[in-house]
């Protein structure tokens, strides 16, 4: 993971942390040990080189990053750089910046220059499939609403003789909710390519002796498929892997559990969030035999906000546990059950039914510009009081990013609009 | 007998909106300039609407105004009604307009040409252009000769111009002036490619016979700011204006007649602008529409012509009395003018440079409606530049380009070279994007000093605008100060809905809550003299919109990143490998400046551009 360009170092200090590592006090070419901030209290243990300008690749200042693998990880990883002020590079940027920058000599001008086209013309196959899929459709719908919007508007703006009428009828905010709403639903149909490509993330908790282990071994079963190699997963965290219906479903940190119960009791909670944090989905198991204990409580309070499903374990004993939230009530001992939970976990995960050969967002960089979108609707419905002048430079904005997919964001289309939609004028 | 050449710096051809602050420009800054107009009487005439302003055109004026251009404090010398527009929708796009006095206008702006000392004003039709050497040699129908280092055309839409009222066709110019029948020739000689534009503009009335109690009233706004820095005091209103609307019959006058009508039938061949349509075409286009806007403005005040905004037709004379009869309270109206549409010869923008020279031929500048532009701030804006530029060429200085973060005028000027237009270019603020930046209020702090650096802001100005300065600084100093939680706070806080804050806090935060504003913290704690109250509003949207403002500046360094890569003139686009054709052929035909400009070329892609930064390198480096 590489960030290049004048502010690489502030930006990765934000997201770095060693105690005693400053803009100040950091060598040149050497690596240092911390931790990168994902979330929340959720850090990454890794590595970081900072190479100052002129002496680098690019000829400018380049901060890397060495983490453990797996896209996941280095997903969430670009995810938290771009949120500190990051962008993507653009095709054939690396190496256009440092042919800027005199890094690399004039005859490989050309080869650069292919490099450019040729992933240019990568991500436009690939936006092309987009634009035939049923995804980049539906992108193109809430972009045209977008430009309708503006459209309306900049006319109030540029006319405001003429489009008193028009008033301020505009239900600007419930109109963005709505858009919001649908890029929501395209990122998670996005997002459930992503498990067709890495399989499902599974993380099991629950206090010590509840029968993890017994579910675990439930699950894999006859369908155990040991995982030699998981392309994007960490061989670390994930143990296990099994396929259900064509799709693989990764168990994360599982390695304890099977060696000895006991380990869970060490499992401090710092550790727990993390495991949490990487899961697309957590089985919380409880003993349908007895009341909640305090462990069970504390376990429970971490699942705040996570998608997670409560399996009550132990079905073949009587049933003391109230019902919870979201259960299913499974016996490790006798498979009962178990093979609905399945289902349960890719039903809850995959929200759309999604067959493997159709079209979907699967580019990073696509993906993360639904997501951009989505915060710059957060941004407008969020401030109050905001003026109609800001508004619509936000959904200017809103309406470019989206551009950076389906490649229409020219000015002159609003005004186009504006006069085939408005009778205006002296 | 060899013909005496009178010679000056340079000449102006032109005396309309444009080309009165080209020459304004040109003999400020101690060039020797000749003024060249088809008829003295319509010196800076408002051929069209009697009002200078408007969305997007109130900032244009004050840019011009803050460089040392004449419009904004012509305007407001005559101005007998203003308002501001757009009020309650945010700072970035609220604009002045104001009705001025048709005649007044005309003559305070004559008055004002022929003040100035350097500048020779005469009226004459030029025929003919011709190169010698570095002089350009400028030749009239009556056989007179000029010649300077740089001339500016400023020739509105006066050249081969034909007035259309229903079969009538006539050669002449707005409003019947004589029309220039050869200096398009000359410039087609030249290697100019030309372009065929129509406009038009709506009849004017007698007011006698206007019965206004069917009518809306619209009244100017009291006590706001003057377009011009330097006009003290505010503008007075002293006029009126009236809103009416067309009925269905009137729409089914117009549609029993559109086989008369000249824009419709195909008749007029020159392309119209969208925002300025025909009655007709509003009738026609936006069919299911029962009824139109029109605006009665004022001409002037010693006269009882009304200008009827809104209803500009080329229909025949008789016909447009029955459509006028057929308005709401114009059952009487007599007519004193009849609308017509207007056809002329203007050049393809994309012709020149940014800085309004022609790029085939050093020392030709264009400015106004010839380069196929519309309204008079556009006009003024651009004869600003064209003057400045053609005076900094006479001195071989550098020349002037705004940038799309530095005005309105950028943009404007950005847009014609670098796209073009199809259509007669009305400014828009849609057009801008960085107008949170771009604002009417900061005119001054962004040009002023652009303005005294080519000579054009007198001491008295500068002076004033240093002072505002340090009056500003005043402010935001007191801005800085902590204030106490005391019963004024919390009463103040409380009052606003907002939660009173636990310890001591500066001014300048509390005033981004929500809810405050420097007027509150002012009326709360008494912070600000008579003199620093009329700044208040520049200091205030600087602070609550302060995130906002930093995002444009961003967004602003992103773009000039590229604005600051040049492409060398002697670049050739021929031959290149790695770049699309159209784009090779889109980037020869304007040849920009640099990346920035070339990025915003239709047709060019951001790859392109990334090649191109590739290339241009790799050539500069050969």
């Amino acid at each position: 993971m590489r960030l290049s360009g004048q502010k690489s170092l502030d930006l990765a200090l934000k997201i770095f942390h060693n105690p005693k590592l400053n803009s100040e006090n950091i060598t040149p070419r050497f690596m240092y040990f911390g931790k990168l901030k994902l979330d929340e209290d959720v850090f990454e243990e890794c590595l970081m080189v900072y190479f100052k300008a002129p002496f680098s690749y690019t000829g400018e200042d380049i901060v890397e990053f060495q983490i453990h693998g797996g896209v996941l990880l280095a997903q969430k990883v670009v995810e938290v750089c771009l949120k500190a002020g990051a962008r993507m590079a653009e095709p054939g940027e690396y190496s256009k910046r440092a042919f800027l920058n005199g890094k690399i000599t004039l005859d490989k001008a050309e080869a650069i220059i292919g490099e450019i086209n040729a992933e240019t013309e990568g991500e436009l196959k690939s936006s092309l499939q987009i634009t035939n899929g049923n995804l980049a459709e539906k992108i193109l719908v809430e972009q045209e609403k977008l430009k309708t919007m503006l459209a309306e508007i900049e006319v109030g703006m540029d006319y405001p003789d003429e489009t008193e009428e028009l008033g301020l009828k505009l239900n600007t905010l419930e109109r963005l909710q709505e858009i919001q709403n649908n890029l929501n639903s395209i990122i998670e149909q996005s997002a459930s390519a992503t498990y067709l490509k890495n399989g499902i993330n599974v993380a099991l908790v629950g206090k010590t002796n509840v029968g993890k282990s017994s579910v675990l071994n439930a699950f894999l079963g006859e369908d155990r498929a040991i995982v030699t190699d998981i392309k994007g997963t960490t061989r670390d965290s994930i143990t296990e892997s099994f396929i259900y219906k064509g799709i693989k479903i990764n168990l994360i940190d599982t390695a304890g559990i099977r060696e000895t119960e006991d380990i869970v009791e060490n499992i401090g909670i710092e550790k727990s969030k993390k495991n949490l944090n990487s899961a697309d989905i957590i089985l919380f198991v409880l003993d349908g035999s007895e009341e909640k204990t305090d462990e069970d409580i504390l376990i429970e309070s971490l699942l705040k906000e996570k998608r997670f499903i409560t399996v009550i374990n132990k079905a073949d004993k009587k049933r003391i546990l109230q019902k919870q939230q979201n259960e299913i009530e499974i016996s490790a001992l006798t498979n009962k059950n178990i093979d609905k939970l399945k289902q349960m976990i890719v039903d809850l995960v995959i929200t759309e039914e999604i067959d493997a050969n159709s079209l979907v967002l699967t580019n990073e960089r696509h993906l993360q510009i639904l997501k951009d979108a989505c915060a710059i609707i957060d941004e407008i419905i969020n401030t109050n009081v905001l003026s109609l002048d800001i508004i619509s430079m936000l959904v200017k904005k809103l309406w470019q990013t989206l551009g950076k997919i389906t490649g229409n964001t020219e000015n002159e289309d609003i005004i186009n609009l504006i006069f085939s939609k408005f009778c205006l004028g002296k | 007998m060899k013909k005496e050449i009178e010679q000056f710096d340079s000449i102006v051809i032109g005396a309309g909106h444009a080309g009165c602050e080209a020459a304004l420009a040109l003999s400020r800054t101690g060039n020797k300039t000749l003024l060249l107009t088809l008829s003295l009487d319509a010196i800076a005439f408002l051929a069209c609407n009697p009002s200078i302003g408007g969305t997007a055109k109130g900032q244009l004026v004050g840019e011009i105004d803050a460089l040392g251009g004449e419009m904004g404090r012509n305007a407001d010398k005559t101005a007998i009604q203003i308002r501001m527009l757009n009020r309650g929708k945010g700072p970035a796009v609220q604009s002045l307009r104001a009705q001025a006095d048709k005649n007044a206008y005309h003559e305070e702006m004559k008055k004002t040409l022929e003040k100035e000392k350097n500048l020779f004003v005469r009226q004459g039709e030029v025929d003919k252009v011709e190169l010698d050497g570095e002089y350009k040699i400028i030749i009239t129908r009556l056989g007179l000769m000029y010649k300077a280092k740089s001339v500016v055309f400023a020739t509105g839409v006066y050249l081969k111009s034909e007035i259309i009222i229903g079969e009538c066709r006539e050669n002449v110019g707005p409003n019947g002036f004589k029309n220039s029948s050869k200096l398009s020739d000359s410039l087609s000689a030249l290697g100019i490619k030309l372009l065929r534009f129509k406009t038009g503009t709506p009849m004017r009335l007698h007011a006698r016979s206007v019965e206004y109690n069917k009518m809306e009233l619209q009244l100017g706004d009291n006590g706001i700011m003057p377009f011009s820095f330097m006009t003290e005091g505010r503008v007075e209103n002293k006029a009126v204006c009236y809103l009416t609307y067309t009925t269905p019959e009137t729409h089914e006058i117009i549609r029993k007649n559109l086989d008369k009508a000249p824009a419709i039938s195909g008749e007029i061949k020159g392309i119209g602008p969208r925002y300025c349509p025909s009655i007709e075409t509003k009738v026609v286009r936006f069919a299911d529409k029962d009824r139109h806007q029109l605006f009665l403005e004022p001409e002037a005040l010693n006269t009882q012509e009304i200008y009827l905004q809104g209803f500009s037709t080329s229909m025949p004379a008789d016909i447009q009395k029955e459509m006028l009869h057929s308005v709401v309270g114009m059952e009487k109206a007599e007519i004193m003018r009849d609308a017509y549409a207007i056809e002329y010869d203007c050049i393809d923008p994309t012709q020149l440079k940014p800085t309004l020279e022609l790029k085939t031929i050093e020392g030709l500048f264009f400015a106004g409606q010839i380069n196929g532009t519309s309204g008079y701030e556009e006009a003024g804006a651009q004869g600003l530049i064209a003057g400045i530029n053609a005076s900094l060429y006479n001195q071989n200085k550098e020349q002037l380009i705004l940038k799309r973060s530095d005005a309105y005028i950028g943009v404007l000027i950005d847009d014609i070279v670098t796209k073009g237009t199809n259509e007669p270019y009305r400014m828009m603020t849609s057009r801008a994007e960085y107008r949170l930046l771009l604002r009417q209020d900061n005119a001054d702090m962004r040009l002023t000093e652009i303005g005294r650096n080519i000579g054009l802001v007198d001491d008295e100005r500068w002076q004033k605008f240093q002072a505002k300065k340090g009056k500003m600084a005043k402010i935001e100093q007191k801005l800085e100060t902590k204030v106490k939680v005391d019963e004024k706070l919390s009463n103040l806080c409380k009052e606003n809905d907002e939660n009173v804050p636990k310890e001591s806090i500066k001014l300048r935060d509390l005033m981004r809550r929500n809810n405050i504003d420097i007027y509150k913290l002012d009326k709360t704690y008494g912070l600000f003299d008579e003199t620093e109250k009329s700044l208040l509003e520049f200091v205030n949207i600087n602070i609550k919109y302060e995130g906002y403002l930093k995002q444009q500046q961003e967004d602003v360094e992103k773009m000039l990143a590229n604005e600051n890569v040049t492409i060398p003139d002697e670049f050739e686009y021929t031959n290149l490998k790695g770049l699309r054709k159209e784009a090779i052929e889109k980037l020869s035909q304007i040849r920009p400046l640099n990346l920035g400009q070339a990025s915003r070329i239709s047709g060019v892609s951001p790859a392109d551009i990334s090649v191109l930064s590739i290339l241009v390198k790799k050539f500069k480096e050969k």
